[in-house]
């Protein structure tokens, strides 16, 4: 039981920073962007997030910066895909081996380290204590060590639930996705709505990378990311852009990382750690064939 | 007058499409704005509608200046537009689409349920009935003009423009529409309808403006005009009616019986026949998307059908290549030019010889014969009369007009026996599709077999000396060219049994 509350509470733990990346993919799905930066976005929010907390000493506004920074990579995308039209592909991979890169250099020019930084200095994420829950013995484990990001990502895939689903600014945002001529001809600002999406993405992405590299642990290491960015494709497609349905499919790729963590002491690490890939690879495969089926029924 | 434009004029580049047109509209008017393809309508609509900007000119509704900048300007003014392509969300529903731009709240949510009723008591009030709340996926192409045309009245527009309204319907869908246009007139709106079908403008216009290459030249009271002198303001030149010289057919060139073929577990088509015999143009009428691109693709070797007989000339073409079919004798113009007709980025020497490259003719050892080609390009383009720049100009460069003259050239100039001729003359202008059918006449009157697949059904009725109607992938019906009339074949086109079957 008490087992059980652990790998629930790893799942959850694990979860979050895809979740988070998931739903800004989604939104950019949403507006008919194929964003593919993910990653860079995760990963430069993990390292501005340090290099904010380490000078400023202000975990809050760590967080802040982290998701200024996945913006600001976001804005990258946002300019060259979607108002000069450039390759999604292209710009993409680009992307994200230029913040790889980046960060590396970065990390040796700011710190003077390579490979990864950690310092005393730094503060982590507080740990939320619920007031009642935590006297309850099993329960208990299963909210542990949580920060408030972990709770505010529910909450963000909720609220961008209703915004989409429920509101008219919602259903407009969504036109732009379903079909972008016909949202200009009823006067639109597509071209607006598409930069929001791929911001939001990006401050969403930073907000991921913030709790990575300072919620379970506090540092930064070279490719922290380690392809959550496309975990995190993998989940709102599998999805299918729907907040609601993203946090089921982003809890599914948790739990095989989770898994891929507590395998470790039985099964090789290089194999346990390609779980939460070849889940992606599976998933996607599934769901695609899925979606070609229904298509041509 | 109502509205009214002045001295309008709109250049692209160095193509004038509108040159100084001025025109009005009454209250309660349905003026008929009509033009071959390029003479203008499309631009000056599109500048009514705040889709395009004029470079220069004014407009005036009820003798105060309009600044429409956008559509949603156009919108504010009362001005409406049920455009060609029709700007649907195919998975919202009805009722989400009609709202769009001014939905109900509630609480600052949106409510849809709400938006049902509207669109139910809207559809009530103008007899447009529309099942609210069924996606717009699921809805027939009458039904989505219907939902356009609900939006521009929920939008509360006075003026409303159709653009091409009737290009996409089949004629019993076109006598509801013009029904509900005049009744719309009626009840006060004024209405612009754009197209170059004549008789609608005469069923339907109390008058008419006339464009010609982007100039205004006249407008006539419908009581005091005929479809002749509109035809012939229209084109600048009167169009004899066709007189189709009479020919016996000769021996059977394309054989179909039974033919079938399933896409993923959906019949497409369900034991097809039909025939096409020597010097005879055979027209198969239907609403796209009833088979006829699978017939197409069956024939021209490009899907392989599950079951039938295929047979060209006498011999069996099932399970032959695309090149084997094509060597046989069989010509394509293809329903898609840019799909299959040609290659966007190819020049003009290549597309013209696209397809026959292999032939001695056009090459030896592999080795192009550069000198002959150019000849014979240069050859077609002026036989044909096709507007280009120069022969290194990509074919995606030529207007579709003069892309479509090209590829029907060398399919029709490469003397084969047998010829598919799928939507010939789509989006060519009057003067163009004209040549186009004389060509198409020409090679029947040859001797050659022509099988003429196209969604205008006009087009199939003048031209063919048999037709067949083809409803979910059959044959439901064949008609000599006495035996057709409009109602008849319509009947057809639209599922309905014949007697007999």
């Amino acid at each position: 039981m008490n087992m059980l509350a652990v790998i629930l509470n790893s799942t959850i733990r694990s979860t979050t920073p895809i979740l988070l990346a998931a739903l800004g993919s989604a939104i950019c799905s949403q507006v008919g962007v194929f964003n593919i930066a993910l990653e860079g976005q995760i990963l430069i929010g993990c390292f501005v997030s340090i290099v904010a907390n380490y000078f400023t000493g202000n975990v809050y506004l760590a967080v802040l910066c982290g998701m200024l920074g996945g913006a600001a990579v976001a804005s990258i995308v946002a300019i060259l895909q979607v108002k000069y039209k450039a390759a999604d592909m292209v710009i993409g991979t680009s992307v994200n081996l230029l913040t790889s890169g980046l960060t590396s250099v970065l990390l040796s020019t700011i710190f003077g380290v390579r490979g990864s930084f950690s310092s005393p200095e730094l503060i982590s994420l507080p740990k939320i204590k619920l007031p009642v829950i935590s006297e309850i013995p099993v329960v208990s484990r299963l909210f542990e060590q949580l920060t408030f990001i972990d709770y505010l990502s529910y909450i963000i895939a909720i609220l961008m639930f209703v915004y989409l689903y429920k509101t008219v600014s919602g259903f407009h945002t969504q036109s732009v996705g379903k079909n972008i001529e016909a949202a200009d001809s009823l006067g639109i600002k597509t071209l607006r709505t598409q930069i929001i999406a791929v911001l939001v993405s990006g401050a969403l992405c930073g907000l991921g990378g913030s709790v990575l590299s300072m919620g379970q642990v506090t540092l930064f290491t070279e490719d922290m990311s380690a392809g959550r960015g496309y975990m995190a494709m993998a989940s709102a497609s599998m999805g299918q852009a729907h907040p609601l349905f993203v946090i089921a499919s982003s809890l599914f790729f948790g739990i095989c990382q989770s898994a891929g963590v507590l395998l470790q002491n039985y099964v090789p690490s290089q194999l346990t750690q390609a779980i939460p890939y070849a889940a992606t690879v599976i998933a996607l495969s599934i769901f695609g064939w899925r979606a070609i089926r229904k298509k041509n029924a | 007058m109502f509205l009214e434009l002045k001295n309008i004029t709109k250049t692209f580049g160095k193509t004038v499409a509108n040159d100084n047109i001025s025109f009005g509209l009454n209250k309660g008017e349905i003026l008929a704005l009509i033009g071959e393809n390029g003479a203008g309508k499309s631009t000056i609509s599109k500048i009514l509608y705040g889709l395009n900007k004029p470079d220069s000119g004014e407009i005036f509704l009820d003798g105060k200046k309009l600044k429409i900048h956008s559509v949603l300007d156009a919108i504010d003014h009362g001005i409406g537009m049920v455009q060609q392509h029709f700007m649907l969300f195919e998975s919202y529903t009805v009722a989400e689409n009609i709202v769009y731009g001014k939905e109900p709240k509630k609480n600052g949510f949106f409510d849809r349920k709400r938006a049902a009723e509207i669109v139910r008591e809207l559809g009530d009030e103008y007899g447009l009935h529309i099942d609210p709340d069924l996606k717009v996926e699921d809805c027939s192409v009458g039904m989505r003009q219907r939902i356009e045309i609900l939006k521009v009245l929920y939008q509360n527009a006075d003026i409303i423009i159709f653009d091409e309204p009737t290009a996409v319907l089949v004629p019993q869908e076109i006598e509801e529409l013009l029904k509900t246009i005049k009744d719309l007139a009626k009840r006060g709106k004024s209405i612009i309808i754009i197209t170059h079908k004549l008789q609608e403008v005469m069923d339907v216009a109390d008058r008419t403006v006339v464009l010609r290459q982007g100039k205004f030249v006249g407008e006539r009271l419908i009581s005091e005009t005929d479809i002749k002198e509109l035809s012939y303001l229209m084109v600048g030149r009167g169009i004899p009616p066709r007189e189709v010289e009479k020919k016996e057919p000769g021996k059977l060139v394309l054989d179909v019986e039974d033919l079938r073929y399933k896409h993923e577990g959906v019949s497409i088509l369900n034991g097809l026949s039909i025939n096409v015999h020597e010097g005879e143009i055979v027209g198969i009428a239907g609403v796209s998307g009833n088979g006829q691109t699978e017939l197409i693709q069956c024939l021209t070797g490009l899907l392989k059908p599950d079951s039938g007989k295929v047979e060209l000339c006498g011999e069996d073409i099932s399970g032959k290549s695309v090149r084997e079919i094509r060597d046989l004798g069989c010509a394509h113009i293809p329903e898609d030019r840019y799909e299959f007709g040609c290659a966007r980025k190819a020049d003009l020497e290549e597309t013209s010889i696209m397809g026959y490259e292999h032939l001695p003719e056009f090459s030896s050892k592999g080795l192009l014969n550069e000198k002959h080609n150019q000849e014979f390009a240069l050859n077609l383009l002026d036989k044909y009369s096709v507007k280009y720049d120069h022969m290194g100009e990509p074919a995606g460069a030529l207007s579709g007009g003069n892309i479509q003259k090209l590829i029907v050239a060398r399919e029709i100039e490469h003397n084969s026996k047998f010829l598919i001729a799928a939507e010939p003359t789509r989006g060519v202008d009057i003067g163009a599709q004209e040549f186009i059918h004389d060509r198409l006449m020409d090679k029947r009157n040859r001797g050659d077999g022509v099988l003429l697949i196209s969604s205008e059904l006009s087009e199939v009725m003048s031209l063919s000396d048999r037709i067949y109607v083809i409803y979910d992938g059959q044959i439901r019906g064949e008609f000599t060219r006495a035996e057709a009339d409009t109602n008849k074949v319509g009947f057809l086109m639209m599922g309905g049994q014949n007697g007999q079957d």
